[in-house]
């Protein structure tokens, strides 16, 4: 798999882990650190340059690299294929928007505790998976099983609404309640920016550590790595409770954001899909991966809405979108990052 | 050449022509009437928020088409408005971001979307930015209730569709004098139809209704075959066959009974999609015949519904010619006669203007469309539209009844 050289590129290879432990940044070349900062840089003063439609889209842009960037670490790290990861943000949503409405408990409060939710179903899931040996696209079907069932549970808890949806109260205001989550799309891209970053060291941390170099050899094989004296069962399980528990992160910023939920559209497979295409786009198992098949599935949803509405032809957005992925898929199969990297003179002499 | 070197090569302005641009700029602005007279009637941008793809494209498109005829028939009228339209996928997400970029392109009063999520989610972008929200067609009560200024929805919340559907019944039993005593329900096992049958439980003891229902059948609405369920409908011997059914399934369903030679009294809805559709006639021919179907649908007594039904069948022959149409086209119409009223696109103005709505000549059953403090209107009503002679029709509330209703309906047989 192309990601297993991306990583050890990225993290540093075994041979380099001395170099990674000197600090975070140790092991990244300077030019990537250059460009890294440019394009923070340039993200930071964003919302100072663009009107509020394109704000949003880039709002988009981040939500789904955060979402990919969590999804990657249970397939991309640790080779788990999961095809429900739609629960874990309807978990979040739903665990910090009713613990907002119903006991005015700020979401930051509400993050933790789904989190903690999305992380034990996480557990459940893996448990019942990797105990009873329920391995590829049959694990995939489970983690579809479990959001599925949610979903219907969840269509019929009045205490959630049910059906009609939970709505967070939203109202005008000339401030933003950083505290509360009310306020303007600036805050609220600072916010989902934060929380990417955030997710980004993170992810780029653990594939430094013991926890990483584990994950990525029980994704190249299982049984090697348990040959070796890898616990596989308790790796897979961080892998598959820490992805849940980021992606739950995630959910709760949606609820926020879009101030109401159905248990249609929050546990969709849809949603599932959506969230794990950018990463295939941008490069399973790579860090950076995610972020830019956020940027570049966005930017060309966006570009083909504009087209459809010139040429008055519905659905050639999703025909077209089909289209440009099976050529991304077909040209860089790897992912659009190792490409770019490789151009931009990123890669590490080995 | 460059736009620079045109710039750079462009002859000096000399002092005639300075006086001269001068004196003509002072003529207009003293005068001002071209620019007043030009914003006077520059038409009412409406941003137009549909699911065309996705999911819900059928109903989605089709309401595109409600909205495409209200904007020549409206011009008939005097009011001038222009379409922005956007396709929201059938996702709430895209919905926010589409709604985001109609206000940035300049529109004055946004317009959708169907589905409830996706409403809702402009309802917020709305608030915030403080542009008018006009919502054609979204049952969810949440929408009107979270204090916006600027939401206003011309259609009924799912308790007011659940009453006005469920009440009929009596009416219907009562003009035809036959009242079943037991009914079976067969309802598709979606949100929709599981809130619906919450929604029937709850209304049938309340509203008195005299029949039990005596067996209830859940099913999947992508079902490709239901005979199983159609013998245990039929096994439960009720008089009467309700149904909370999609299009698809509601044919198979009736293709089915006939099959089976299960014949109750009748087939009534208390209001879903499926038997008024023109696909259900095209596929049942005769056997669609004498369905009910409990919903808000046009006012066949006023004016402006058999000018906009004209209209429609020649521009889309093969089309349904139905709610979704009516609702769309009323919501143009909602925010055409609030601008005449504000005489201004300013969005405070619009949302001011919309609240005083009272439009009387409409095409929808109910009384003047006026929106209260919440922004909904409550005049509205439903309509037991009855299939004959190849289309809906409607037999209640008598007000504006074109035919008396058919109730128990002919046997299978009968109709050869």
């Amino acid at each position: 798999m192309s990601g297993v050289s991306e990583n050890r590129v990225l993290a540093g290879s075994p041979s380099t882990g001395e170099a990674a432990r000197g600090g975070l940044i140790a092991d990244v070349p300077r030019r990537a650190l250059i460009l890294l900062g440019l394009f923070a840089a340039l993200l930071l003063v964003a919302p100072a340059t663009v009107g509020d439609y394109l704000l949003s889209v880039m709002i988009l842009v981040l939500y789904y690299a955060y979402l990919g960037l969590a999804w990657n670490v249970m397939m991309g790290f640790a080779g788990q294929f999961s095809l429900g990861h739609a629960l874990y943000i309807g978990l979040g949503g739903y665990t910090a928007g009713a613990l907002f409405v119903h006991y005015g408990l700020p979401p930051w409060f509400g993050m933790v505790v789904g989190a903690a939710v999305a992380a034990v179903m996480g557990g459940v899931i893996g448990a019942l998976g990797f105990r009873f040996g329920v391995k590829g696209v049959y694990f995939a079907l489970l983690t579809i099983a479990f959001a599925e069932f949610t979903r219907i549970l969840f269509d019929h808890w009045g205490w959630v609404g049910a059906s009609s949806g939970l709505y967070l109260p939203v109202e005008y205001r000339d401030t933003d309640d950083l505290w509360l989550l009310r306020g303007s799309a600036t805050m609220f891209y600072y916010v989902i920016l934060a929380m990417t970053a955030g997710a980004f060291i993170l992810c780029h941390w653990l594939l430094q550590r013991r926890v990483g170099y584990y994950w990525q050899a029980i994704r190249e094989d299982q049984e090697a790595a348990q040959t070796l004296g890898i616990d596989v069962f308790r790796y897979k399980m961080i892998a598959v409770m820490l992805s849940a528990a980021m992606t739950a992160i995630g959910g709760v910023f949606y609820a926020f954001y879009y101030n109401n939920l159905y248990p249609e559209t929050i546990f969709s497979m849809h949603r599932s899909i959506e969230l794990m295409l950018g990463v295939i786009i941008g490069g399973i198992g790579t860090l950076f991966g995610p972020i830019l098949g956020a940027i570049v599935l966005t930017t060309l949803g966006e570009m083909l809405t504009g087209l459809t509405e010139d040429l008055g032809l519905d659905g050639i957005k999703q025909m077209s979108y089909g289209v440009a992925l099976l050529v991304i898929i077909v040209y860089r199969p790897g992912g659009l990052w190792p490409w770019l990297r490789r151009r931009l003179g990123l890669e590490k002499p080995r | 050449m460059s736009k620079k070197s045109e710039i750079l090569s462009a002859k000096p302005i000399s002092r005639r022509l300075f006086t001269g641009g001068i004196a003509a700029g002072a003529a207009l602005a003293a005068t001002g009437l071209p620019t007043r007279r030009a914003r006077a009637a520059a038409p009412l941008k409406i941003g137009v928020l549909l699911p065309r793809s996705g999911h819900l494209a059928l109903i989605g498109q089709q309401c595109q088409r409600g909205a495409d005829i209200a904007v020549p028939l409206l011009a008939d009228m005097g009011h001038s408005v222009t379409l922005m339209n956007a396709d929201i996928e059938s996702s709430p997400d895209v919905a926010r971001t589409q709604a985001e970029k109609l206000i940035r392109e300049g529109a004055h009063v946004l317009m959708g979307a169907f589905q409830s999520d996706a409403t809702a989610a402009i309802a917020q972008v709305a608030e915030q930015k403080g542009i008018p929200f006009i919502v054609n067609i979204a049952a969810d009560p949440a929408i009107t209730e979270q204090g916006y200024k600027f939401t206003f929805r011309n259609f009924p919340t799912s308790p007011m569709l659940g009453m006005g559907g469920m009440s009929l019944f009596k009416d219907i039993f009562a003009a035809t004098g036959t009242t079943p005593k037991t009914a079976v329900l067969m309802h598709v096992n979606d949100s929709f139809g599981m809130s619906m049958l919450k929604g029937i439980q709850a209304l049938t003891p309340k509203l008195n209704l005299p029949f039990k229902i005596v067996e209830t059948i859940a099913y999947d609405p992508k079902a490709r075959d239901l005979s199983i369920e159609v013998a245990k409908a039929k096994a439960a011997g009720a008089d009467m066959h309700m149904v909370v059914s999609r299009l698809n399934d509601a044919i198979l369903m009736v293709r089915e009974m006939v099959k089976q030679q299960y014949e109750p009294m009748g087939i009534i809805s208390p209001g879903s999609p499926g038997m008024y559709e023109k696909q259900f006639f095209k596929a049942l021919g005769k056997y669609s015949e004498y369905c009910i179907t409990n919903v808000p649908w046009f006012d066949p007594k006023q004016e402006m519904t058999s000018v906009l039904g004209a209209a429609f069948e020649k521009a889309y022959p093969d089309q349904s010619y139905e709610l979704n149409i009516g609702f769309t086209f009323e919501a143009v119409l909602i925010a055409a006669d609030a601008y005449k009223r504000a005489g201004s696109t300013d969005s405070k103005a619009l949302a001011e203007a919309l609240r005083a709505s009272n439009i009387a000549k409409r095409v929808m059953i109910g009384g003047p469309i006026q929106f209260d403090e919440k922004g909904q209107n409550k005049n509205l009503k439903s309509a037991a539209v009855q299939n004959r002679g190849g289309k809906p029709v409607v037999v209640m509330p008598k007000e504006s009844a074109e035919m008396a209703p058919v109730f128990p309906m002919p046997g299978w047989k009968a109709r050869s």
